[in-house]
């Protein structure tokens, strides 16, 4: 099938063949994926072939993109009843065939309420808002004619007769921010590509996604790559391009494959290459697999990289927009903001406007993990609280502990205290507070983590991370990695942390890119939040217990509950007490290793400062 | 080789420390500078190499913000620039400080040391003093000599300049290009009579023609395409040339 106008297209959709009333989706999100999706599908469809749903059990079975709740995985959903299974397992297959999809009746046990088994109860989902994840449990993001009967290509039908300049139009006056980290206006990036000269401009994703342990963006390019595709292609159509590229780093084969095998749909219906949709407007679109280095998700190295360069930074004091790709006019935006541009262009800049906060409208997906009970994929309106986000999607501390601090914006974002909880999530407050929004990431910290551990592990990643170009972020990373061990490795001197925040503020003034100046950022944000971390560190404790051989254990008596778990734990044998006792510290043998702390869920283990640090 | 030409238009008017200027738009604000005669501390940049902007030393302030002056083009008219404050002289005392660490013995580094008052800080040692501050002046020098035999490889403190493979570097011609722009004076070679070493290569000597003294690589006068005259022959066959000229009356 060819579409040679909106018209056909639009016949082509409203005649798609219909799809069996009950379906199963099984989450194919990268944490399901990897714990067995695919052999849960395999055993769901073969009992549904099994109950007699021979012709339609691929239909009625099918892998979806991610469903957010990755620590409850392998998670199902269904249509049209929308209830979630949680923690689902090949052996649980039968019956969700025979009460599910045969019946409409929930599994009440795979639920997370079993009186309540619908999503949209869940208190995961309730805060959620979920726009750019819509097809996630509604899709198999690997059928063309799926993407066509849930809305896919009606922005680029719409927009073939709006015109480029109404499609810019509605760009600028949504207000979108990029979602690649720094929230800079969408539209003026459009605006300045749209109006710079040239006759050849290129329209790039960002899809690299370096950040340690994110997955939002990959998320995105498995469970719904077509609309990153729509969204590039609405762009190349507002601002004249018809090359583009899409960057993914090369550690997400799967996001590459379907994005390869989405652009060959599209090119066969003619939705990419010449002519499209009979507008006169001709776009080419590939895949590009990066290189693997966390700096090449920076625009100039992510550029440099493409042409087959070392994927290291330029100095540049001259817009991509302007002079990017091979020198021409160039307008690159992350995936998740190519991915709004089909709805905003499809509903309107006013109805974009209204979702989110005044100067950050939308959307955002947001990566949660840590110290949380549900940690995974949320969608949620910019400028939602961050407490929002930890205790009613995260649902909270874990037993037993207590949040000490959020760190937001992935490696070389910043740490924020449980004071600043009530910060609303948006490109400009969290600057204000010494951390940035990054592509998403939250990391959930309690008492168990020591804050200047913490800065230790992104700083140590951001330093093998460096592209060593320039002398600051090569050189000083190398020297603030070094203060960082030291101070929790009780080899500190006094003052250090003044040494360390010297260092840190220069290298964010000094640095050539993106990287070395954030770089500093870890350590700033937690030596404004926790300096008395810091200045106990200098004198060899922590409070933590994480930095080994920096403090010991005491039992307070009053909550200690008898249980014992603590002992089985102590490799050493320094808690000593009887059955179901009050248990007690021999201080002399405890090596202050805090395999013990992790293990009591009364809050009766503190640590204390070593004798020979009073 | 700093002047970018994309750049069009009327020449634009600003401040430098407070001196007007009016220049092309496009001027690197090092060299709106040195038309003032203020200076400002450089190490990567070589007036003749392509700029690099990447040991951060000659930092300046345009608006709000901290700029690399050696790359730094003026653009907009009514610009303002300070090149010595406080908060510059911090931001060059770290980038020395570092610099420190890695070349505490180079003449360069022990000056700037001395200019901007840096002392070493044992506590900051982290990495091997090489040498080498990774600035990829010869880098750049053996790229615009044509022969790209180094180049930087490695991320982060394990960047080093070396040929590829870390072995010698095959395209190398000797030149030493690469050891005369380097700040430091790291890289080694030796001269004996006929004989030229440098990045684990030999090379044979040519004598030159005239004089017979052996001067330069057979790989590099391959290049060259001219008479293989050492330069003091060919500065006096110059100078025989331009006397020997019939004069006018
Ligand atoms: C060190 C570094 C890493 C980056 N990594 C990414 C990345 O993985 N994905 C991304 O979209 N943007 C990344 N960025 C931001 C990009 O440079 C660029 O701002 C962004 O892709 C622009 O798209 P947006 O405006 O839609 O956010 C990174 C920036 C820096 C400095
Ligand atoms: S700041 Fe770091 S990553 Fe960026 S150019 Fe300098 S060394 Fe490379
Ligand atoms: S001299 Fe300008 S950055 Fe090195």
């Amino acid at each position: 099938m060819r579409f040679a106008d909106p018209d056909q297209l639009q016949d082509y959709c409203l005649n798609l063949p219909p799809v069996p009333p009950r379906r199963l989706w099984v989450c194919g999100g990268p944490g399901c994926l990897a714990s067995g999706a695919e052999d849960l599908l395999a055993a769901l469809r073969m009992e549904a072939t099994k109950s007699g749903l021979k012709d339609t059990a691929e239909l009625s079975c099918e892998p979806t993109g991610c469903l957010g709740l990755c620590q409850r995985g392998q998670l199902v959903t269904t249509e049209p009843d929308g209830y979630v299974y949680e923690k689902v397992s090949v052996e649980d297959a039968y019956e969700i065939v025979d009460q599910t999809l045969l019946a409409g009746l929930p599994v009440s046990r795979l639920c997370q309420d079993p009186s309540d088994p619908k999503a949209k109860n869940h208190p995961f989902y309730l805060p959620q808002k979920r726009l750019i994840m819509r097809r996630f449990g509604r899709i198999n993001p690997e059928r063309f004619d799926d993407y066509l009967r849930t809305g896919g290509y009606q922005a680029l039908a719409l927009a073939v007769r709006l015109g480029p300049e109404e499609v810019a139009f509605r760009i600028e006056a949504s207000g979108l921010r990029g979602r690649g980290g720094s929230g800079f206006p969408a539209g003026r990036k459009w605006k300045a590509c749209r109006t710079a000269e040239g006759d050849q401009k290129y329209v790039l994703a960002n899809g690299d996604e370096g950040d340690p342990g994110a997955f939002m963006n990959r998320s995105l390019m498995e469970g719904d790559p077509l609309a990153i595709i729509e969204g590039l292609t609405l762009g190349a159509y507002a601002v004249g391009a018809n090359q583009g590229y899409i960057y993914v780093r090369h550690e997400y084969p799967l996001s590459v494959a379907r994005l390869r095998l989405s652009i060959s749909n599209a090119e066969q219906c003619g939705l990419l290459g010449d002519n499209i949709l009979g507008s006169g407007f001709s776009f080419k679109l590939s895949v590009v697999e990066g290189g693997g280095a966390f700096v090449c998700g920076e625009s100039t190295a992510l550029m440099a990289s493409i042409e087959g360069r070392e994927g290291q930074p330029r100095v540049k004091y001259v817009r991509s927009t302007e002079r990017g790709l091979w020198d021409k006019p160039t307008l690159l935006q992350n995936v998740e903001t190519w991915a709004n541009v089909p709805l905003i262009v499809e509903n309107g800049p006013q109805w974009f406007k209204s979702l989110g906060s005044e100067s950050n409208p939308g959307t955002k997906i947001f990566s949660l993990v840590g110290q949380v009970r549900r940690s995974g994929l949320a969608e949620l309106p910019l400028g939602t609280k961050i407490r929002t986000v930890v205790e009613e999607v995260g649902g909270g501390h874990l037993p037993g502990r207590f949040i000490k601090a959020v760190q937001t914006g992935g490696p070389s974002g910043g740490c924020l205290p449980v004071s600043e909880l009530d910060l609303p999530l948006d490109f400009d407050r969290l600057p204000a507070a010494g951390t940035i929004m990054g592509s998403g990431g939250l990391i959930v910290i309690d008492d168990l983590s020591c804050m200047v551990d913490v800065a230790r592990y992104f700083t140590k990643f951001l330093m093998t991370e460096s592209c060593g170009k320039c002398l600051p972020c090569r050189e000083g990373l190398a020297v603030i990695d070094g203060l960082l061990n030291d101070l929790c490795q009780s080899k500190a001197q006094i003052g250090d942390t003044d040494k360390l925040k010297e260092l840190a503020l220069t290298l964010s003034e000094t640095a050539l890119c993106g990287l070395g100046q954030s770089a500093a950022n870890p350590v700033i944000s937690t030596i404004r939040y926790f300096h008395h971390e810091y200045i106990e560190h200098e004198q060899g404790y922590c409070r933590s217990g994480r930095c080994q051989g920096m403090f010991i254990v005491n039992i307070d008596s009053d909550l200690c509950s008898g249980c014992g778990a603590c002992q089985t734990a102590c490799p050493s044998g320094a808690i000593i007490g009887r059955e179901r006792k009050v248990r007690q510290v021999n201080t002399s043998k405890c090596i202050s290793c805090g395999a013990c702390l992790a293990t009591c869920h009364f809050g009766a283990l503190k640590t204390a400062r070593r004798a020979n640090h009073e | 080789m700093n002047e970018p030409s994309q750049y069009l238009g009327p020449m634009i008017k600003g401040t430098i420390d407070g001196l007007s200027i009016t220049v092309r738009p496009g001027t690197v604000l090092l060299n709106a500078a040195r038309t003032l005669g203020i200076h400002i501390p450089t190490l990567c940049h070589h007036e003749g190499l392509p700029p690099d902007g990447n040991c951060r030393l000659c930092v300046s302030q345009v608006g709000g913000r901290l700029v690399a002056s050696c790359i730094y083009p003026l653009t907009a008219d009514g610009f303002q620039a300070q090149t010595d404050n406080e908060r510059i002289r911090y931001a060059r005392s770290l980038v020395i400080a570092l610099m420190l660490i890695r070349a505490p013995e180079a003449p360069v580094v022990v000056a700037l040391a001395r200019e901007y008052g840096v002392t070493e800080q044992p506590r900051l040692r982290r990495v091997t003093a090489d040498g080498c501050l990774r600035c990829g002046r010869c880098v750049r020098a053996c790229l615009t000599g044509g022969a790209e035999a180094v180049s930087l490889v490695g991320r982060g403190t394990a960047r080093i300049v070396t040929g590829p493979f870390f072995e010698p570097p095959p395209d190398c011609v000797g030149c030493l290009s690469c050891a005369r722009m380097c700040p430091t004076g790291i890289i080694g070679f030796t001269e004996l009579f006929d004989r030229r070493q440098i990045w684990g290569r030999n090379f044979q000597l040519v004598p030159c023609p005239t004089c017979g003294r052996p001067w330069a690589t057979e790989e590099e006068l391959a290049r060259l395409n001219a008479d293989r005259l050492c330069p003091a022959c060919r500065r006096r066959a110059m100078a025989e040339a331009i006397s020997s000229c019939p004069t006018e009356n």
